[in-house]
């Protein structure tokens, strides 16, 4: 059982501000409880109390947002912006190592995992 | 949501970090400026101009453009090499 916002399936006993912070990529807690705040949504609410105009606000609200696709996007252009420049931190994700000075000689393995030209396939 | 951001990077008071460049003559003449001042913040005056910046050992050419506005210098003149195994005759 869930409740669909946003094209995301979110469990009904979550609170409302935890649910979409854990649900959509670019929105986090503070981002939610904003969102909330906003809408006139008070901060113990849970997914199944929402009503249905309450839930086409809140998609209102987010399909305003840069979140999930877009931000991956753009994320994955200012990335490649950096390595067209040819600066060092487009250098850095090309070769996959970390981009704000840490140190190699060991580890260094999440910028091994996550720093590619494409950071996000979408 | 946080256009606050950008200004927590330097004390507004103090201005970006410049160091006098013979700027005037670079684009009168179409020279490349040759400096050692890696920490220079690229301005909007750059643009176009082209630098020859030190990276240690030798003097990179790099020409400004609109994309690079707002970083450093030394981020286009690479001061690292990546390790190469030279086989060696013996």
């Amino acid at each position: 059982m869930g409740v669909h916002i946003f094209g995301k399936s979110i469990k009904h006993n979550y609170l409302v501000r935890i649910g979409l912070s854990k649900a959509i990529f670019g929105i986090g807690y503070n981002t939610a409880e904003r969102i909330c705040a906003k809408i006139g949504i008070y901060p113990q609410m849970r997914m199944n109390q929402l009503t249905e105009p309450q839930i086409m606000d809140l998609n209102k609200e987010i399909s305003n947002m840069l979140v999930e696709g877009q931000l991956k996007q753009k994320i994955n252009n200012d990335i490649k912006l950096k390595r067209d420049v040819g600066s060092f931190a487009g250098t850095r994700h090309a070769l996959g190592l970390p981009v704000r000075g840490q140190g190699t000689r060991n580890n260094a393995n999440t910028a091994k995992k996550l720093n590619k030209l494409e950071r996000f396939r979408i | 949501m946080k256009a606050s951001l950008s200004l927590l990077k330097r004390s507004v008071w103090k201005g970006p970090h410049v160091v006098p460049l013979p700027i005037a003559d670079a684009i009168k003449n179409k020279t490349p400026i040759r400096t050692n001042a890696r920490s220079c913040t690229i301005l909007p005056q750059f643009v176009g101009i082209r630098f020859q910046i030190h990276n240690g050992k030798e003097y990179v050419e790099v020409e400004i453009t609109d994309d690079m506005v707002g970083s450093k210098l030394g981020e286009y003149a690479a001061t690292r090499r990546r390790f190469m195994y030279k086989y060696s005759k013996n």
